[in-house]
C-alpha cells in the first residue's frame, strides 16, 4: 500500500511546474537545459506511476527511452550551447538576435 | 499511513524542494549539484514504485553521466553568474502564473481521472522481465534510440568542430585542396 | 405572299449591298492606298454595284406587305438573346436606297472635287467604309445592332471631319464632333442596356410590338424612350448638342454634303422612325422631343440667318430642318418626319454639293466674295441652288413643298397651337435664310471677276453630273408623295384645307424680305437682323451655346470632377494603396515583435495554449 495514483500524478506535475518555470525565467541557457531535464525527469515519474497503477511494463519502457532521449538532448543541447558561446560569447538566450540586427 | 506513503512523501518533499533549490541558484555549479539530490531521490521513488532497473538507470545516467557533462560545460564556459535580472521577482511572477495554471490542470485531471483515488499496490518487476519485455515489445524503439544516440554523438562533434573560429576552417580547405 | 426564291433574292441584294463597299474598304485600305484612281475606280464600282441592287431590291419588294427578316441568333441567354441579321421593312428599304443613290452620287462629285489631293486613297477608302456603315445601320434587325453601326458611322464622321488633319482647326472640330455625339451616344447606349435587361430582346420588330412595351412601367418607359433620344439628339445635331455640326463643315464639302446634312446626321431621326410606335407609347417623352426640336430648328434657323460662311448656313438649316423632321415625328405622324428626311436628303446635298463647286473654284467659303468672284458665271450650280433654296423654302412645286406640308399638318392636328405658330415662324426664316445666299450671288456688288480658263473639263463634268441628278429628284420625287405614303403604310396627317395658301404665303413673304434687303438694285445686301448688333452677336456666336460649353467644361468638368477625380485618385486610390502598403509594414513590424527570438515568451505562450486546450478537453 503506497498512496493513491493521483498523489503520484500531482508530483509529477509539480516537478514538471519547477522545471517549466527554471525554462521559462532563467535567462542562462544551461539553466533553461536543466529546466527541460527536470521537465523530463516529471514525466518519467508519471510513467512509472502509471505503469504500477495499471500494472503494465510499457510505462516503464517508455522511461527507458526517455532517458535516452533526455541523454542525446543533453549532448546536442550542450554542444550546441558551446557553440552559441563561441559565436556571442554569452548564453543568455535573448541575446541571440543576430538576424534582428 | 503506511510507511511506503510516508517514505513515497519524503522523497517527494526531496525530489520538489531540491530542484526547487537548484532552478533558484544563481551559480550553475550549485544548481547541478542540487539538481544530483533532486535526480537520486528520483531514482529512490522509482524503486519504491517497482522499477528499480530504472532506478539504477536514473542514477548512473541522470545523476552521473548527464550531470557531469552539466558540470564540465559549466566550468569550460565560465558561465557568467551575473545573471541577477533573471532572479528578480517581477520576472518570475509570468511563468509562476502560468505554470501554476498548468499543475493545477494537472491536478485537476488527475483528480477526476475514475482510478485516481486507487491506491497503488507495491509490486516490482525484475530487470531481466523488464529486459525481455522491452526486447519483445519495443525492440524497434531500443533500435531507434540507440541510433539517436549516435546521431546526438556526431551532432555534438560536428558542432564542436564547427565552432572552431571560421579563418581557421576555410584556410585548411584551401589548403587540403591546393 | 413571298415566294421563296424572291426571299432568298432579298437576302442575297442585302448582302450584296453591304458586301461590296466594305470589300472595297479593305482593299484600299490594304492594297490600293498608292493608285488613287485606282481606289476611286473601285469605291464608286462597289456603291454603284451597292446602289443597282438597292433600288432593284426596293422596286422588286415596292408593294412590301410583310416585312422580311434574316437573323440569326448572335448571343443568347436564358433571360435574354441578341439578334443580327437583315430587316427589310418599307422603311428600311427607303433609307437603303436613299443613302445608296446620295454615296454615289457624292462620290462621283468628289472625283472632281478632291482631285490631286494628297489623301485621294484615303477618302475613298472612309467613303466606303461609311457606305457600308450607314447602309448596315439602316437594315439593322437589332438595337444593338444599329448602335455599333451607328458608331461606326460616328467614326467615319470623325475621320472625315478631320480629314485635312494638317489643319488645326479641322483636327479640333473632329474632335469636338466626336466628343459631343458621345455625349448622345452614351445615354443611347444606357437605353440600349435598359431595355436589354428589361425586356431581354433588342429587335426592333419586338420593340414595336405592343405587347412588348405594355410589359414596362410607363415612367420605365419614359426614361428609356428619353435616352435613346439622347442618342438622337448627339446624331441629329439637336439643342443642346447642336454645336458640332457647324464646326463639322472642317471637313471636305462632299462629305458635310454625305455625312452632314443628307444621311448620317439623319440616322438620329431614321433611329426615331424606326422606334416610331415605341416612343408614341410615351407621351411625355414626344412632348419632350417635341419641344426639342422645335427649340433647335428656331435656334438653328436664327444662326442661319446672320452667318457669311455658306456651308455654314446650310449647316443650320441642316440642324432646323432636323427639327422640323422631330417636330413632325413627335406631333405623332412618322410619315411627316420621314418623307421630310428624304426630300430633305436630295435637296441638302444639292445645296452642298453646289456650294461645293463654288468653294472648289473660289477657294472660299465666304457667300460675299463668291459673289465678288463672280460666282454666278457658274451655270449649274447657280440654278440647281436655286431649285434647291425654294425646296427648302418650301415653295411649290418642288420636294421640299411637299415633306413640309406634311409636318405643319401633323403639326396642326396637335390640339395647342403653339407648336404650329412656331413652325411657321420657321418657315418664314428658312425662306429667307434660304434665299439670302442665293440673292447674294444672285446680285454681285462690286464684282471682281477672276480668269475663267481652268474651269470646264471633266472635273467639272463628275461635279456637274451629280447636281443634274439631285435637281431631277428634287424636282420630282414630291409627286410621289402618295405612293411613298402606301408603300411605307404610315399614316398621312390630316387634311387642312386653308393650310397650303398660309404656308406657302408665308414662305413667300420670306422670300420677298429677302428679296428686298438683298436682291433688289439698291438693297443695302444687310439682314434686318445684321442691322442690330447685339443680335448678331448673339446669333452669330450660336446663341453663345459654345461659350456655355467652355464654362461647364471648364467650371463642372474641369475644376469640379477633374479635381476631384484627381484628388480622389491622390487621396484614395493612392492613400488606400499607402494606408495598406502602411498596414503590411507597421503589422510585419507588430509580428516581429512577437517573433522577438524572445525563448521564454514564445514557450509561455505555447504553454498557455496548451493549458487552455486541455482545458478545453479535459474539463468542459
Amino acid at each position: 500500500m503506497i498512496v493513491p495514483f493521483s498523489h503520484v500524478f500531482i508530483l509529477a506535475a509539480a516537478v514538471f511546474f519547477i522545471g517549466l518555470a527554471c525554462v521559462l525565467a532563467r535567462r542562462n541557457l544551461i539553466m533553461i537545459l536543466i529546466g527541460i531535464e527536470i521537465m523530463m525527469n516529471a514525466a518519467a515519474i508519471a510513467f512509472v506511476g502509471g505503469a504500477l497503477h495499471w500494472g503494465r511494463l510499457d510505462g516503464q519502457a517508455f522511461v527507458l527511452f526517455i532517458l535516452g532521449v533526455a541523454a542525446t538532448e543533453v549532448a546536442v543541447g550542450l554542444a550546441l550551447v558551446v557553440a552559441a558561446h563561441r559565436v556571442t560569447g554569452s548564453v543568455d538566450p535573448d541575446r541571440y538576435n543576430l538576424l534582428r540586427r | 499511513m503506511s510507511l511506503h506513503a510516508a517514505i513515497f512523501y519524503l522523497l517527494g518533499a526531496l525530489i520538489l524542494g531540491s530542484a526547487g533549490l537548484a532552478v533558484t541558484r544563481r551559480n550553475p555549479v550549485h544548481a547541478v549539484v542540487y539538481l544530483i539530490f533532486s535526480f537520486v531521490g528520483s531514482a529512490m521513488l522509482f524503486f519504491l514504485l517497482g522499477a528499480p532497473f530504472l532506478a539504477a538507470l536514473e542514477v548512473i545516467i541522470y545523476a552521473g553521466a548527464v550531470m557531469i557533462l552539466f558540470l564540465f560545460v559549466v566550468m569550460m564556459l565560465k558561465a557568467e553568474s551575473a545573471d541577477q535580472a533573471s532572479l528578480s521577482l517581477r520576472r518570475w511572477i509570468p511563468p509562476l502564473v502560468v505554470g501554476l495554471l498548468f499543475v493545477a490542470l494537472a491536478a485537476l485531471t488527475a483528480m477526476r481521472e475514475p482510478g485516481g483515488a486507487e491506491v497503488l499496490k507495491s509490486a516490482t518487476v525484475a530487470p531481466r522481465v523488464f529486459g525481455r519485455y522491452v526486447f519483445e515489445r519495443y525492440w524497434l524503439a531500443v533500435e531507434i534510440i540507440s541510433v539517436l544516440l549516435l546521431l546526438g554523438l556526431l551532432a555534438a562533434v560536428q558542432l564542436g568542430i564547427k565552432g572552431t573560429p571560421k579563418g581557421n576552417g576555410t584556410e585548411t580547405k584551401t589548403g587540403a585542396e591546393s | 405572299m413571298i415566294s421563296p426564291l424572291l426571299k432568298e433574292f432579298g437576302f442575297a441584294a442585302t448582302a450584296i449591298t453591304l458586301g461590296m463597299p466594305f470589300a472595297s474598304f479593305v482593299v484600299i485600305t490594304l492594297f490600293t492606298r498608292a493608285h488613287p484612281r485606282l481606289s476611286a475606280g473601285l469605291s464608286i464600282s462597289a456603291v454603284s454595284i451597292s446602289m443597282l441592287s438597292a433600288l432593284s431590291l426596293l422596286f422588286r419588294l415596292w408593294p412590301l406587305e410583310k416585312p422580311l427578316e434574316y437573323s440569326t441568333l448572335w448571343y443568347g441567354g436564358h433571360d435574354f438573346s441578341l439578334f443580327f441579321g437583315f430587316l427589310l421593312d418599307p422603311s428600311s428599304l427607303l433609307m437603303f436606297s436613299l443613302v445608296a443613290v446620295i454615296c454615289l452620287l457624292v462620290q462621283v462629285y468628289s472625283l472632281g472635287y478632291m482631285e490631286g489631293d494628297p489623301g485621294f486613297s484615303r477618302y475613298y477608302a472612309f467613303q466606303s467604309l461609311f457606305a457600308w456603315a450607314m447602309l448596315s445601320l439602316a437594315v439593322s434587325t437589332s438595337l444593338l445592332q444599329l448602335y455599333i453601326f451607328w458608331e461606326v458611322v460616328g467614326l467615319c464622321s470623325y475621320l472625315l471631319i478631320g480629314f485635312w488633319y494638317e489643319r488645326f482647326s479641322a483636327t479640333q472640330a473632329g474632335k469636338k464632333a466626336f466628343v459631343m455625339t458621345r455625349l448622345g451616344d452614351a445615354s443611347f447606349f444606357v437605353g440600349v442596356l435598359l431595355l436589354l435587361v428589361h425586356l431581354g430582346d433588342l429587335s426592333i420588330m419586338e420593340l414595336n410590338d405592343a405587347s412588348t412595351a405594355a410589359r414596362l412601367s410607363p415612367g420605365f418607359l419614359t426614361l428609356c424612350v428619353l435616352l435613346v433620344f439622347g442618342g438622337i439628339i448627339g446624331k441629329s445635331a439637336q439643342f443642346p448638342l447642336m454645336t458640332w455640326l457647324p464646326d463639322a463643315m472642317e471637313g471636305p464639302t462632299p462629305v458635310s454634303a454625305l455625312l452632314h446634312s443628307a444621311t448620317m446626321v439623319a440616322a438620329g431621326v431614321f433611329l426615331f422612325v424606326r422606334l416610331f410606335p415605341f416612343f408614341s407609347r410615351s407621351e411625355t417623352a414626344m412632348t419632350v422631343c417635341l419641344t426639342v426640336g422645335t427649340i433647335s430648328m428656331l435656334m438653328a434657323s436664327t444662326m442661319a440667318m446672320v452667318d457669311r460662311d455658306i456651308k455654314k448656313v446650310w449647316a443650320y438649316s441642316t440642324i432646323s430642318q432636323l427639327g422640323y423632321m422631330v417636330m413632325g415625328l413627335a406631333a405623332g405622324s412618322s410619315f411627316a418626319g420621314y418623307f421630310h428626311l428624304t426630300t430633305h436628303a436630295l435637296f441638302k446635298a444639292l445645296l452642298f454639293l453646289c456650294s461645293g463647286v463654288w468653294i472648289h473654284y473660289f477657294e472660299t467659303n465666304d457667300m460675299y466674295e463668291i459673289a465678288r468672284k463672280n460666282g454666278r458665271s457658274l451655270k449649274t450650280p447657280l440654278v440647281c441652288t436655286v431649285l434647291a433654296a425654294a425646296s427648302l423654302s418650301g415653295l411649290p412645286p418642288l420636294a421640299g413643298f411637299f415633306s413640309k406640308e406634311t409636318i405643319l399638318a401633323s403639326l396642326l392636328d396637335r390640339p395647342d397651337p403653339i407648336w404650329f405658330a412656331a413652325a411657321l415662324l420657321g418657315v418664314f426664316m428658312t425662306a429667307y435664310y434660304a434665299f439670302r445666299p442665293v440673292f447674294i450671288i444672285l446680285f454681285p456688288r462690286n464684282l471682281d471677276p477672276q480668269d475663267e480658263e481652268h474651269r470646264g473639263g471633266a472635273p467639272y463634268l463628275a461635279m456637274a453630273l451629280p447636281l443634274l441628278v439631285l435637281a431631277g429628284l428634287t424636282l420630282g420625287i414630291g409627286w410621289f408623295e402618295r405612293s411613298l405614303e402606301s408603300f411605307l403604310g404610315m399614316a398621312p396627317p390630316g387634311e387642312h384645307a386653308w393650310l397650303t395658301p398660309v404656308s406657302v404665303s408665308v414662305a413667300f413673304l420670306g422670300v420677298f424680305l429677302t428679296w428686298f434687303e438683298f436682291g433688289r438694285r439698291t438693297a443695302p445686301q444687310m439682314g434686318f437682323v445684321e442691322r442690330i448688333r447685339p443680335l448678331k452677336t448673339f446669333f452669330l456666336r450660336r446663341w453663345f451655346l459654345d461659350d456655355l460649353y467652355a464654362f461647364l467644361l471648364k467650371q463642372v468638368v474641369y475644376r469640379l470632377l477633374a479635381r476631384s477625380f484627381t484628388q480622389n485618385d491622390q487621396r484614395v486610390i493612392d492613400g488606400g494603396i499607402e494606408g495598406i502598403a502602411r498596414l503590411a509594414v507597421g503589422s510585419g513590424r507588430i509580428c516581429s515583435y512577437i517573433q522577438s527570438g524572445l525563448l521564454r515568451l514564445n514557450l509561455m505562450v505555447m504553454l498557455l495554449v496548451v493549458v487552455l486546450m486541455g482545458l478545453y478537453f479535459f474539463l468542459l
